[in-house]
């Protein structure tokens, strides 16, 4: 069930066309590490959009409410506020520098029972937070190995489950996911499931194990299914199937020849991100060349499409991007030689019931919207 | 063929990365220097498992290729992905001489050889063997503490030091300042490491590793300080006796990592004189009791644990990066 690499449709599925929006962030051809977007988040409700940068500054945005003297308005988003979440630190007694990069923006809901969050922000460890317990936090899953010679595996990404606030997921870098259920042990160390899919030994290479480790997990909206982003694809489980995903997604496939310059330049770390459309029909992630690419899940059409100032006229329409692995280069093709590694779209969001995407592209935010919006 | 250059090129690289990560901003990454340690233990499997053991000792370019030595046997063909080197590769490296002399090292690289790995050593030098062995031992280490590339390189220590090559070696801290023209093997507290995330317990010592290796054998000297640019792995060899200047001073140039074929023949000198001397000024203790049933079971180098564990300066060079 490997979904097609390549160009598709000229729509993300479901007859849309992306169009563009609103960019924000410099023109700069310098960029200053301090103001790559590190984080993209829209809130629940979707009328809120927040970003978080390398330099620990957080922005929200907020839509613009409809207005019949400025039609061409209504849902542009807008600063709403902006503020310096984190410093750098450095804990001398450690000899310990703490960046003050954002890694991750959630927005706790507006009325729910729950009232927790999940901190990763270690590799070992998993600790649950009770938002008036702000001294002291519960351990629930700790993969520190007594000896640190035996470390095979850290943690890179852990969600809770959109409904059973007791159960959450973690990925590891070695490709496996887990999912715990807080009320059957206090201590998540053992897994309820274990999903996992066998890799497949006639493409084992030097960085099998690289490109197999999971750097993005987020559950669908309704529950029933996760995805995974791993270097070259995107995987969608079933939550009751730990065996195999249920469907995967080739991202860029074309890459699979380069991994020795991607490991060269380290682009083979980057760690893309994955999001859900409102409805799970669809998903979209991140890729070189300020590429990103959308998946329908009905339809099995994908579509690449570019975040780029060149083609950001108000409304006007994203062609599709087609990247040419070999032989002859069609026109309009990019060739995979001449992609732009520096150019990299980690970090998607979508919102949560209408079309309108945010693109962090290095430190630039676009948004598109589908036209019919 | 083919895989062992990529696999050298690539132990190369990875060997940059863990050393580059040592002096980056935010400290050591775990997660990434845990998928390096996992690529450089691939590719060291690869490179072992090549049936052109020779190439090891990247020689002269246009040196034809590697017959095979008498008495060697042939290894099979590079094991698949991942697997353990097939016993037959061991078996290919030839009993090194129990003494290893000095005109091995003339196999080393000459200067403004770039990328020794496409040519090999002439074949039926025997000491070669013994450099060969040699290397491969030192290699073996590379396999130990693939995880510790990620311990060794800043994760707070879990109380153990893979490298330690003896209680008292263990958890004291590496010492690098550079310039220390230090006699003895006893670490300094690490001045110019990055930021790690430590645990209460001291920093695990690896790069002491270059400093000792000089000391165990070849007169000592100060611990290379990993300077942006520069390369650990040139004192112990700028302070080695045993390698004829020419090529020690020549070689410096190549220490950039992008020269491992260089490093092994080079450490494998090293370690040919560990065998033979008795401890240099202020080496740990347990190295030098080690050193006797080394060199006495030359041709178990490597297979024997202990011998792993002695010949620790080389997996704490890497580790010190």
């Amino acid at each position: 069930m490997a979904g097609a690499g390549g160009g598709g449709c000229p729509s993300g599925g479901n007859d849309l066309q992306w169009c563009f929006s609103q960019v924000k962030g410099a023109v700069d051809e310098d960029v200053a590490e301090a103001d790559v977007i590190s984080t993209v988040e829209f809130s629940h409700s979707g009328d809120l959009l927040a970003t978080g940068d390398k330099g620990g500054r957080v922005v929200i945005f907020q839509r613009e409410q409809e207005n019949k003297s400025r039609p061409h308005s209504r849902g542009e988003y807008n600063v709403y506020s902006t503020f310096q979440s984190h410093e750098p630190e450095f804990d001398y007694l450690k000899s310990l520098e703490i960046e003050e990069k954002i890694n991750k923006i959630r927005w706790l809901p507006r009325q729910s029972a729950a009232r927790f969050l999940l901190s990763t922000n270690d590799d070992l460890r998993i600790n649950l937070w009770h938002l008036e317990i702000t001294d002291r936090s519960f351990n629930i899953v700790d993969i520190k190995p007594a000896n640190m010679e035996e470390l095979t595996e850290v943690i890179t990404a852990a969600e809770f489950h959109p409904h059973q606030c007791n159960v959450l997921v973690y990925s590891s870098s070695k490709g496996t996911i887990r999912l715990c259920d807080m009320r059957s042990s206090a201590l998540c160390d053992r897994h309820s499931k274990l999903f996992e899919e066998p890799g497949d030994p006639s493409s084992r290479s030097f960085f099998s194990e690289i490109i197999s480790s999971v750097s993005d997990v987020k559950f669908s909206h309704s529950g029933r299914y996760m995805m995974t982003r791993d270097y070259l694809s995107v995987k969608v489980w079933d939550l009751n199937m730990e065996s195999r995903p249920v469907e995967t997604h080739q991202v860029h496939e074309y890459l699979r020849s380069k991994l020795c310059s991607l490991y060269e330049n380290d682009c083979i770390f980057d760690k893309f991100e994955c999001c859900w459309n409102g409805s799970d029909s669809a998903i979209m992630t991140g890729s070189y060349n300020n590429f990103f690419r959308m998946f329908d899940r009905t339809t099995w059409r994908d579509v690449t499409l570019e975040a780029s100032r060149e083609n950001s006229k108000p409304r006007a329409s994203l062609k599709p991007r087609r990247v040419c692995a070999g032989g002859k280069r069609k026109k309009d093709e990019v060739s995979v030689d001449s992609l732009d590694f520096s150019k990299k779209i980690l970090h998607t969001a979508w919102h949560p019931a209408e079309n309108i995407i945010a693109v962090a592209a290095t430190n630039n935010l676009y948004i598109f919207q589908d036209k019919a919006n | 063929m083919e895989f062992k250059l990529e696999a050298h090129r690539i132990v190369s690289i990875s060997l940059g990365k863990i050393y580059n990560s040592r002096v980056q901003r935010g400290g050591i990454k775990l997660h990434k220097n845990l998928l390096v340690s996992l690529v450089l233990r691939s590719a060291r499997q690869v490179y072992l498992s090549d049936p052109c053991p020779g190439l090891y000792l990247a020689g002269h370019p246009g040196t034809p290729a590697l017959p095979q030595q008498p008495g060697e046997s042939v290894a099979g063909p590079p094991a698949g992905w991942g697997e353990p080197p097939p016993p037959a590769a061991c078996a290919a490296w030839p009993e090194p001489e129990p003494q290893l002399e000095l005109p091995a090292v003339p196999e080393v690289p000459r200067a403004g050889d770039t990328e020794p790995a496409a040519t090999v050593t002439g074949a039926g030098d025997t000491l070669q063997g013994g450099e060969a062995a040699a290397a491969e031992a030192a290699w073996r280490r590379v396999e130990g503490p693939r995880e510790t590339a990620v311990g060794g390189a800043g994760v707070p220590a879990g109380g153990s030091d893979v490298f330690s090559q003896g209680p008292g070696a263990a958890r004291r801290p590496c010492g690098c300042p550079p310039g220390d023209e230090d006699k003895s093997a006893s670490p300094r507290v690490d001045g110019c490491r990055a930021p790690r995330p430590a645990g209460p317990e001291p920093p695990v010592p690896p790069s002491v590793c270059p400093r000792k290796r000089g000391a165990e054998g070849v007169g000592g000297g100060p611990a290379d300080c990993p300077a942006p640019g520069s390369t650990p792995l040139k004192k112990p060899r700028r302070n080695s006796e045993e390698q004829p200047g020419g090529a020690a001073a020549e070689e410096e140039e190549e220490m950039e990592t992008g020269n491992v074929a260089n490093l092994i023949s080079i450490f494998g000198s090293s370690f040919s004189g560990l065998l033979r001397k008795s401890p240099g000024g202020g080496r740990e203790e347990a190295e030098g009791e080690k050193s006797g049933p080394e060199a006495a079971e030359p041709g178990q180098i490597c297979c024997d644990k202990p011998v792993l564990r002695d010949i620790n300066p080389w997996s704490t060079a890497i580790v010190a990066f």
